[in-house]
């Protein structure tokens, strides 16, 4: 991110400006372009001066457009707004359209921060995020400028570019990701993997992979069993969070989200652990302690699963029916019925 | 079972007695859990009446009708117009025939036999029927992997596990009724080929698919996991010619069988779900070939092929996997919906997964990568839940099986003890239980490591064979260590896990009954809520349909939102714009679009679709929540992504569809919203919508191009007629008047309604 301009020197610069011939669209530009050259990604950071600055001027001394985005450190920690990644795929944004378009002078990429930007966040009318808006050279008035659409957040850095395309004619082209590993490590592996080879024949050939070995098949049975009943396909696909924290008391985790609906991730392992623990004792209890010769072991381990398993199922039962709030009864003979009731 | 030889004659006799009670007593269990499958699907019908639920099922009911009055080569060709007006619908190239082929075959049987039952009547019983059949199949299929206890003991519990009864309870008239049983079959017939090695099962195993893909597109499933478990056992060194013989003729005639389903077609060898399963078959080629060379080529030679086979393996497993985690859109389920489905199996899986690798055969390690890919499936989409459902009944009854085999064994031997101390007349009186009793660890292991050490074996003993050899090896060591104490467990705690067990199974029924009695039995056609007052049946569906079919033309068209489609066509036999089988998105954008429309344009666009009759279903009286305006928001959607004058901003306040004093004015101007309220105040004077739980935006109204026509006693469905056109010349206006007279009572003469 772009270290902020020294604070003195912006304030200063509206003063100049007043004070001696308003400065040209030109020099806007100019000095636009080379904050821009500062930032790494190509994203300018701007504050309350700059804002009245660079988006205020009149249109005829502003004839680029502007794509700010409105951040907030304190949100970051919030996983459901996504506001780091929407952050980064915007720099991605920023990055791609530099690379088609270097030295443009039609289209700047801006971000703001909440903390420090109070002002400008009243005088966009922005309440809510994530929230991006287009300033072009026709808006007259902060508040009138465009904002993106929740629709183009959606597939992130390609949809934000068909919205920049939309809106003001200009070419982003293809947005360019940094690869997953980087050359080296390419390297790296591909020589990992080339010394490796003969050591797998070598093993291949004695018949003593992995593949071979049933504990590692039984292994992965069990793990990929334990993974699906815990509902981790869901925490993946819906980006469910392991715990939140209490909103009336912060300090306090919630671990166990009541409504069948939404669940967890900690609750979802945790009742997939049980699931399987109890599985994996009366395995045990089949197929092991059938075999240890002391009496003495068999009583007790053969109490302690009892025990726990009795535990681990009532809890089990309980969380279900807290959660999805039902309740499971019996269905018995009307003639067996003393009193009449309700069912 | 095979006695060894060395036992002597009388005993033998004593055997067999104990072994015909055994199959008597079996084949008593398996026709009491027949019973128990059919009946615990039966409370719609008792809590209700016997009819058809969902919104499916009244279309394939309606296709059962016509092939029971038009016969086969009728419905083959039938191409329907009373859906998709004006396009209608090839119905016999376009739905997989299985159940609807099934069902009316039961009618015609009974029929022949002077049963007469109604179609309706097959129709609510089937799924109840293939349940039954269903829980067999599930004992052959478990009794070829583990034996008869473990196969009793997992059609018990597939009888009545919910998740099946979500999907087959009587009255829900869907695919996956007949298409589990066809599954589980299959799966039986492979495996007992892989067993047997014999030609006969593997040509009824192509059968058994063939009627499995007339019946379902899961049957995508079959032709992946048994590629894969093939793959496995080629991976892992377990080729055979059985498993040459269980595979290579189910490919080629499964193939060729698929193909003659008009619904498939060249699917069953174009489309990307089948290919693995040609890959395989090629791969199998190979493999054969390398066992057949193999005696020809010395060890070192042959460990290279078999290398370069494994490579070819790895490279397809990995080119497989994003296929899979393509289907990540779908809904995933959380933890509360596997104890709803599958409740305390839930628990016992993983004891079952352990004891199918104890010893590892053919059958058992199908069983593993069965359960394995369903429930990765199913945590992937809810809707696969149904998949897994056999496969956890399997390896729980697996599980459950050997946990009273070693308890009851424990008791049986130890009370035993008690009663007479001397070990001899025990031993006598229970050779059986005291030969699998002291089944020595030695045995088994020393029985696997030889498996493992022939890496190759050219074809290895069938089950049976090994099974026999393994109890002559056990029988002989075993009676002079008779003193080395048995595989038995404290006495007073197996009595306990025992009871323990019972508990969990007791507690499973009960869950089982009462999500068939009160989760998955009520229809969706007859609604019923409960109050102080006692019950309220609300049977405005087939009021509302009984109008229709009653008061208006055999050709009127009706529209509705998609999902009355296939009621209407049955119940009412109207002709309907759209349906649930929604294949043709512009149709359903245009209904949905006049929806959203105001009045004048709605008209137009329904008068241009020659439409009769509005149909809207409204719960804002009685507090039904899947209504219409909850609905709205999918015809908007729908309708603006394809005629983009709708636009969903234009009906949302906030972020929100709401009809209260906030709504929009495009939203209160709408066709759906006018529909639905119109007369709606005066019910109780201030238009309170309980569904919403508002009041509603604008109260009194007058409906300028729509009349209405009935409405139900809870105003559930309201139907409308479109006002006649408009003419501007009075002269042309009579005209017109006395020409629909003459043509209304010409069709009047055609039709028999003894109404009008």
């Amino acid at each position: 991110m772009a270290p902020a301009p020294p604070r003195h020197l912006l304030l200063l610069l509206p003063l100049l400006l007043l004070a001696a011939a308003p400065a040209g669209a030109d020099d806007l530009v100019a000095e636009l372009q080379s904050l821009r050259a500062r930032s790494p990604s190509g994203v300018i950071h701007l504050t309350d001066t700059s804002v009245t600055r660079f988006l205020s001027a009149p249109a005829s001394r502003r004839p680029y457009s502007v794509l700010l985005f409105f951040d907030a450190a304190a949100l970051h920690s919030k996983p459901d707004l996504h506001l780091p990644q929407l952050r980064t795929e915007f720099a991605l944004l920023a990055a791609s359209f530099h690379d088609r378009n270097p030295g443009s002078g039609d289209l700047f990429f801006a971000d703001i921060e909440f903390a420090e930007s109070q002002h400008s966040f009243h005088q966009f009318g922005v309440n809510s995020l994530p929230h991006v808006r287009l300033i072009r050279p026709e808006h007259s008035t902060l508040a009138g400028s465009e904002q993106m659409d929740q629709s183009h957040f959606g597939r992130l850095a390609d949809s934000m570019a068909e919205f920049v395309e939309s809106r003001t004619g200009l070419e982003v082209g293809p947005i360019v990701r940094p690869p997953l590993l980087s050359r080296n490590q390419i390297i790296l592996l591909g020589i990992l993997f080339l010394i490796s080879i003969p050591f797998a024949i070598k093993r291949v050939i004695e018949g003593e992979t992995l593949l071979h070995d049933r504990r590692v098949w039984m292994a992965g049975a069990l793990f990929v069993y334990f993974f699906s009943v815990s509902g981790g396909m869901y925490g993946i696909i819906r980006h469910t969070p392991m715990f939140l924290t209490d909103r009336s008391d912060p300090d306090k985790l919630v671990f166990f989200y009541q409504g069948s609906g939404m669940q967890l991730g900690a609750e979802g392992f945790a009742v997939g652990f049980l699931y399987t623990l109890v599985g994996l004792m009366i395995a045990g209890v089949t197929h092991l302690l059938v075999k240890v010769e002391s009496l003495q072991t068999q009583r007790f381990a053969m109490m302690a699963v009892i025990a726990i398993g009795w535990w681990a199922v009532r809890k089990v039962i309980f969380l279900d029916n807290w959660k999805t709030g039902y309740s499971i009864h019996t269905f018995w003979p009307s003639s067996w019925r003393i009193w009449n009731h309700p069912h | 079972m095979a006695e060894p030889e060395v036992s002597s004659a009388a005993s033998a006799g004593g055997w067999r007695l104990r072994n015909a009670f055994g199959g008597v007593l079996c084949a008593f269990t398996l026709l009491l859990i027949g019973v128990l499958a059919f009946s615990i699907r039966l409370f719609s019908v008792i809590k209700y009446e016997s009819v058809i639920h969902e919104f499916d099922p009244y279309f394939n009911f309606r296709v059962t009708q016509f092939l029971s009055k038009n016969g086969i080569y009728e419905f083959w060709n039938w191409f329907d117009d009373r859906t998709w007006y004006p396009l209608g619908r090839v119905i016999g190239g376009t739905v997989y025939p299985g159940l609807t082929l099934t069902a009316g075959t039961i009618w015609w049987l009974l029929n022949s036999l002077n049963i007469p039952l109604s179609v309706e009547t097959v129709c609510v019983f089937t799924a109840p029927i293939f349940s039954a059949n269903a829980s067999w199949a599930t004992y052959l299929l478990t009794k070829e992997a583990k034996g008869t206890g473990a196969g009793l003991m997992a059609a018990a519990i597939l009888a009545m596990v919910p998740s099946y009864i979500s999907r087959s309870v009587a009255g829900s008239y869907d695919n996956e009724a007949v298409a589990i049983f066809a599954l589980i079959f299959t799966f039986y017939l492979y495996v007992k080929t892989l067993n047997t090695g014999s030609l006969f099962y593997a040509t009824l195993n192509a059968l058994s698919y063939f009627y499995m893909v007339c019946s379902w597109g899961g049957y995508t499933f079959i032709i992946n996991l048994i590629p894969m478990h093939v793959l496995l056992c080629i991976v892992t060194g377990r080729y055979s010619s059985r498993l040459y013989i269980a595979y290579a003729p189910l490919v080629i005639l499964g193939t060729l069988l698929a193909a003659l389903v008009p619904v498939v077609g060249f699917n069953a060898v174009m489309t990307s779900e089948h290919f693995a399963s040609f890959l395989v078959f090629i791969i199998l080629h190979v493999v054969a070939l390398v066992y057949y060379i193999k005696g020809l080529l010395t060890p070192r030679l042959f460990k290279v092929a078999m290398t370069f086979v494994i490579t070819v393996g790895l490279t397809y497993a990995s080119k497989y996997i994003p296929i899979i985690a393509s289907v990540s859109e779908h809904q995933p389920p959380t933890w509360p919906s596997y104890f709803m489905d599958i409740n305390v199996l839930a628990f016992l899986i993983p004891a079952g997964i352990i004891s199918c690798f104890l010893p590892l055969s053919d059958a058992s390690s199908f069983m593993v990568l069965y359960l394995v890919t369903a429930v990765y499936f199913s945590g992937v989409m809810v809707r696969l839940m149904l998949v897994l459902a056999p496969a956890a009944c399997i390896l729980s009854g697996i599980a459950l099986s050997a946990a009273f085999d070693v308890l009851t064994r424990s008791i049986k031997f130890q009370l035993s003890k008690l009663f007479d101390d001397s070990p001899a007349a025990s031993g006598d009186s229970s050779p059986e239980s005291s030969s699998a009793g002291t089944v020595n660890t030695n045995s088994t292991k020393s029985e696997s490591r030889t498996e493992k050490s022939e890496t190759a074996p050219k074809e290895k003993p069938s089950k049976k064979n090994r099974k026999k050899e393994k109890e002559v090896a056990e029988s002989v060591p075993v009676r002079p260590k008779k003193e080395k104490r048995l595989l038995v467990l404290p006495f007073e705690l197996s009595v306990m896990g025992i009871l323990l067990l019972i508990v969990l199974g007791g507690f499973y029924v009960v869950h089982c009954v009462w999500a068939a009695a009160e989760a998955y039995s009520a229809p969706s056609i007859v609604l019923t809520s409960r109050n102080r007052d006692g019950l309220h049946v609300f049977d405005d569906f087939r009021e509302a349909y009984g109008w229709l079919s009653h008061n208006t033309d055999v050709d009127d068209k009706v529209a509705s939102w998609w999902d009355y489609g296939y009621q209407t066509t049955a119940m009412a036999n109207r002709t309907v714009i759209v349906d649930n089988n929604t294949w043709n998105n512009t149709h359903i954008a245009t209904v949905g679009t006049a929806m959203s429309s105001p009045e004048k344009a709605a008209w137009e666009i329904f008068n241009s679709l020659d439409v009769k009759y509005v149909l809207v279903v409204f719960g804002g009286l009685v507090g039904y929540p899947s209504d219409d305006i909850n609905k709205f928001l999918w015809m908007v959607r729908i309708g603006g992504g394809v005629f983009p004058h709708i636009k969903e901003a234009d009906y949302l306040r906030d972020g929100n569809y709401r009809v209260d004093a906030q709504a929009t004015p495009t939203m209160l101007n709408c066709l759906m919203y006018k529909l639905c309220y119109y007369r709606f105040v005066e019910t109780d004077g201030k238009g309170y919508d309980r569904v919403r739980g508002y009041e509603i935006g604008k109260k009194h109204f007058k409906l300028t191009h729509f009349e209405e026509v009935f409405t139900t006693h809870h105003w559930m469905v309201r139907i409308y007629k479109l006002k006649p056109q408009k003419n501007r010349v009075r002269g042309k206006l009579k005209k017109l008047k006395s020409n629909s007279k003459t043509s209304s009572t010409l069709a009047a003469g055609q039709k028999k309604n003894p109404w009008q």
